[in-house]
């Protein structure tokens, strides 16, 4: 065995959390590798050309805040853009974007070349380094190690990848491209618990055999929403998506081969995404809907191929046929690519601590689809918080963890640690208990901070959002001063006016020029922080009433055995855990209420005991 | 529930059997130290081993003196009552030997539990659920059959199973409002004058509920009737003759009774907390005054009124002001010493009591007490109707049912409002976490799960 390298931290797989770890970890100061299989597929987005969406895009936002990668690359790669949720309230209004897929991935690559302290290198990785219960590099397929102190592992669906298209199946992390079958057997070597999950992609169509005079056009926004709080450039929207049906004809062709889908006929053992359906499902499921949506969406600028979303099975290919031919407008489309399901290895993530380091070895990371996710923008997401936590980790410095009240991020991680998954896990907006506050218009007012102190976000661009602040601010103010009076009798500041159901700000610029100066997103701002006011305040009560308890600090090596009461196994759990604080001790996996009851009495009575005793030299001094 | 109250490191002990004289009594210790502490009081003449029954001599550890024979129980975590350490210690049924007990519990390190304490350890410990561990209480303090029957009907879940049903209701309520705001692209047909009609018909099953606590209160604690009429007319009597006994001090000279006096009885099935006061009128010594007062307020408060006239006298003023009381409320008009010739008009009196029954007694020659305990068992009881099938008991559940009612009232007025979505979602999630405190909490997985059991979505 040839020791090739010696880095700080080594990332495997360069998909979409694999891109922001190693940026994450590189930016921060630490020699950084990043593994791929593919070098041509860096970022590649390997199903739907689309970024965002509810909840998707509001990750997109706070991974941006941060000083992640994602959203400036969605406007930088972007064809057609759409603010979701218009007619409805500023917290559950999300961007979305379609994007051209080649360009994405080769404008990844290119940033990526540029990062200093960053190395990529095409390599499958086979097996893990470890001694000690610690990750000390990895060994690939050719026999080379390449020797870290830290390792983050992002390998998507290519853990023990299956394709499956009819009873056909075969080996592969993606169509035609080798799966990390060894990887995952070296994972369950190291004694971590593995489930096994499905996912699929609908058949990619040629967009010149396509009577498009049959489906309806789905324009992108006038105004184009950009994702990135620093994106400077005008948006603008280069294709149309379609929508389309199917019909009764299409449903009773997929009922009649039913017995030939993998799905239905037992072959797949993984669990798929109910929200990610395929079309056999839909059918089978929903047996009195008489047609299902689909989109046409293009794939990007310089290649015809469609992707047809809505259209995913795994049904084999001359079904898959079949199936357009029933549809006026498809009949005559020629598939270029066929649909796929897929299964994979992911580790159940409740074996990971909130900053998503392994409990049983240290410095391993795991993010992306490996914890059990699905989806770019959660991918990306964890991707950015292990490559943030890794480098904390090696600086000794505390883990940076999002609480729920914070932002998706934390939802996302807390949901994954404390629950665990039996499907691919999506992000939805009712997860969050502070969906008002978790808005994409104040991601940078709740996450830049952090991301300027982790060195992500740059000077320059820290003071832009000082200077952001500074100006709503004064906005604010100014609303809450001016008043205006109707005629119709009633004088109102501008932010009572603003406060009421059917008044928008668009309503009250008439009465105050000033807040023409104010781009879209600070206008979003403004009226969300307003029209939620009263909401938002009786959240934060709750907050704070909640981290009181959750704040109270458990001192670090703390011999748990000292408090009275704990059984064996909470003793133990909370040794390996080492939680610093209550809150931190509530997660782990399987201590109940009546530890927690036991541990704040402890604590409690330790804090009484320290403030009761400077009083006792003043009592005897009197007597 | 005041975590700042708990401490699970104590081991607390209590005696198990209810107060009095009987034949055998149990103490019961629970916590961590429960078997070191009951080792100390009992010593087993074979080894203790878990789940069995043991002999022994109970020991006063002080002066190392066996004071009584006793058998025990040793319960090890977490197969008991509690989940925690156990042991039952079953001796004979005296007070005093029962006490003893206990102290030397004390003195070994044991606290004395508080009411409701066991069953609190066991909620702790997820070994049952909140409306469950309420029931249990109330099954040991039951002091009717009606109440009983009824705690029994809420142990086995009937209540639970009505509290389930709201959930899924709010939780179907809650996945329209959600898949609405979660797939703007899909096309969904959300109607939101449908959901308003669903929150306003959830809105009238809480009240019913809500309602149900009168009855439930009644039952619990008993109604309370106060004994109102002039002074000397025989309240006390009757209150003695309603008892069965010498409760109250009887003397021909009015004003006799000065201060008030409570005590509950049963009647059929149905408890009552009767109160006897001092006559109505006009006061003759200061005491008397403020027993007159005191009774007034308490007249005001209680749930019926027994108004007791005098048959061997005329309606007087002070008759008439006592009758006023009773106009907005329910009551009886009871007239006391039908031994005696009558001088009252009836009539006249039928005029005044607009409709409410007019009973004639002789409560010194118990004389038609029986018609009176069945009027009162028609009268005063809230309504036994046949949707009262479930019934609350607890201010906790009530004022929990408010909330969520509440809630739920917002809800609807923002939506009708044209407030977006999720606003009225975040308007009916303070009702979902309530909810959570009379049963399982509502999780996010469990909307999603309905959304997608609903409505086809996803690409």
């Amino acid at each position: 065995m040839a020791i090739i390298g010696e880095y700080d931290i080594i990332v495997v797989g360069a998909g979409h959390a694999g891109c922001e770890a190693a940026w994450a970890a590189s930016q921060m100061g630490f020699e950084t590798l990043l593994l791929t299989i593919h070098l041509e597929t860096i970022a590649q987005m390997s199903c739907n050309p689309a970024v965002g969406g509810l909840a998707k895009g509001h990750l997109v936002r706070e991974i941006d805040a941060l000083g992640g990668l994602m959203g400036r690359l969605t406007d930088e790669t972007g064809i057609q853009f759409r603010l979701l949720n218009r007619s409805r309230g500023p917290a559950v209004q999300a961007p979305r974007a379609q994007c051209d897929k080649a360009k994405y991935r080769l404008t990844m690559k290119h940033w990526l070349e540029g990062v200093p302290r960053l190395t990529l290198f095409q390599a499958i990785v086979i097996d893990l380094l470890v001694a000690n219960g610690q990750v000390r590099g990895v060994r690939t397929l050719d026999g080379s190690e390449f020797i870290s102190r830290a390792v983050i592992l992002t390998p998507g669906t290519f853990l023990n990848g299956l394709i499956h298209i009819g009873l056909q199946s075969y080996p592969a992390g993606r169509a035609n491209e080798p799966p990390s079958i060894e990887l995952s057997q070296c994972l369950r070597r190291l004694g971590l618990k593995i489930i096994r999950l499905k996912t699929g992609t609908p058949m990619r169509l040629d967009r010149q055999s396509i009577d498009w005079s049959y489906f309806t056009p789905q324009p992108g926004d006038d105004e184009p929403v950009p994702f990135s709080f620093w994106t400077q450039k005008k948006l603008e929207n280069k294709i149309l998506c379609y929508l389309g049906y199917t019909n009764e004809k299409t449903h009773e062709i997929i009922r009649r081969n039913l017995d030939k889908s993998p799905l239905y006929s037992g072959k797949i053992k993984g669990i798929g995404p109910r929200y990610c359906p395929s079309i056999e499902d839909k059918v089978v499921k929903f047996p009195h809907h008489n047609r299902h949506q689909f989109f046409l969406e293009p794939e990007g600028l310089d290649t015809t191929e469609i992707y047809v979303n809505g259209l995913s099975s795994s049904l084999p290919l001359e079904v898959q046929r079949e199936i357009l031919k029933s549809i006026p407008g498809l009949d005559q489309a020629k598939i270029l690519r066929p649909a796929y399901g897929i299964e994979y290895d992911a580790v159940l993530p409740t074996q990971l601590k909130p900053n998503l380091e392994l409990i049983e070895i240290e410095n391993l990371f795991l993010a992306g689809q490996i914890n059990g996710t699905s989806g770019y923008e959660e991918a990306a997401a964890q991707g950015l918080i292990a490559g943030i936590n890794a480098a904390l980790k090696l600086k000794g410095k505390p883990p940076f963890i999002l609480r729920r009240d914070q932002a998706y991020i934390g939802v996302l991680i807390d949901d994954l640690i404390t629950r665990g998954v039996e499907e691919p896990y999506r992000l939805f907006t009712s997860r969050a208990e502070y969906r008002l506050n978790l808005r994409i218009d104040n991601a940078d007012e709740r996450l830049t901070p952090y991301g300027y102190q982790f060195g992500l976000i740059k000077e320059e661009q820290f003071q832009k959002y000082l200077k952001k602040r500074e100006k709503l601010k004064k906005i604010m103010i100014f609303l809450e001063r001016e008043k205006i009076s109707f005629s119709a009798g009633g004088s109102f500041t501008l932010k009572n006016y603003l406060k009421m159901p059917q008044v928008s700000l668009s309503d009250v610029i008439k009465y105050a020029p000033i807040l023409e100066e104010l781009t879209a997103e600070e206008k979003r701002f403004i009226e969300a922080e307003i029209k939620y006011e009263g909401y938002l305040k009786k959240q934060q009560r709750e907050i704070e009433e909640l981290n009181q308890v959750n704040e109270i600090k458990i001192p670090e090596d703390f011999n748990f055995q000292e408090v009275p009461g704990l059984t064996r196994e909470a003793v133990e759990k909370l040794g390996k855990f080492k939680p610093r604080t209550l809150g931190e001790a509530k997660k782990i996996p399987g201590i109940t209420p009546a530890t927690i009851i036991n541990l704040y009495v402890y604590f409690k009575k330790i804090k009484q005991a320290k403030t009761k005793k400077p009083s006792e030299p003043k009592v005897s001094r009197e007597t | 529930m005041i975590i700042q109250e708990i401490d699970l490191t104590k081991t607390i002990i209590a005696i198990a059997t209810p107060p009095g004289q009987s034949a055998l009594g149990i103490i019961r210790l629970s916590g961590p130290k429960a078997l070191e502490i009951a080792m100390k009081i009992f010593r087993a003449k074979t080894e203790l081993k878990a789940w069995s029954l043991v002999q022994g001599t109970l020991i006063d550890f002080e002066k190392d003196e066996a004071f009584d024979e006793a058998t025990a129980v040793y319960f090890p975590a977490p197969r008991s009552y509690t989940r925690e350490d156990m042991v039952e210690i079953i001796c004979h049924g005296s007070p005093i030997i029962l006490e003893e007990v206990v102290r030397l519990g004390l003195k070994a390190g044991a606290r004395l539990a508080h009411p409701g304490e066991f069953t609190l350890r066991a909620y702790l410990h997820g070994r049952i659920d909140l409306l469950q561990a309420e029931a249990v209480n109330d099954l040991i303090r039951a002091t009717s059959l009606t109440q009983a029957r009824l705690s029994y009907g809420q142990l086995s879940g009937r209540l639970s199973k009505k509290i389930d049903s709201l959930r899924k209701a709010l939780i179907d309520l809650l996945s329209q409002v959600e898949a609405a705001i979660e797939f703007p692209d899909e096309g969904l047909q959300i109607n939101l004058e449908e959901i308003s009609r669903k929150i306003k018909e959830i809105v009238r099953e809480v009240d019913k509920l809500i309602q149900s606590h009168d009855l439930g209160q009644a039952m619990m604690q008993g109604l309370t009737l106060a004994l109102v009429g002039r002074a000397n007319v025989g309240k006390s009597t009757l209150f003695n003759a309603l008892l069965e006994k010498e409760r109250a001090i009887v003397s021909p000279y009015p004003g006799t009774t000065r201060d008030y006096l409570e005590e509950r009885i049963k009647i059929g099935e149905f408890l009552f907390k009767l109160i006897d006061m001092a006559g109505l009128g006009q006061p003759g010594h200061p005491v008397e005054e403020e027993g007159i007062r005191r009774g007034q307020a308490l007249a005001s408060q209680a749930q019926g009124l027994l108004v007791i006239l005098d048959n061997s006298q005329p309606i007087s003023q002070d008759d008439y002001e006592i009758l006023g009381l009773a106009q907005d409320k329910k009551a009886i008009l009871v007239i006391n010493k039908i031994d005696l010739p009558s001088r009252l008009e009836r009539r006249q009196l039928e005029n005044f009591a607009s409709g409410k029954p007019i009973i004639e007694v002789s409560a010194l020659h118990k004389t038609n007490l029986d018609k009176l305990r069945k009027a009162m068992l028609e009268v005063f009881p809230p309504a036994m109707r046949q949707d009262h099938e479930e019934v609350i008991f607890h201010w906790r559940e009530k004022v929990a049912l408010e909330r969520i009612k509440e809630a739920l009232t917002q809800a609807c007025e923002k939506l009708e409002a044209g407030y977006s979505e999720e606003i009225v979602a975040e308007e009916l999630r303070p009702a979902t976490e309530v909810l959570g405190q009379l049963t399982g909490e509502i999780k996010s997985e469990e909307i999603i799960n309905a959304i997608f059991q609903e409505f086809c979505l996803g690409k």
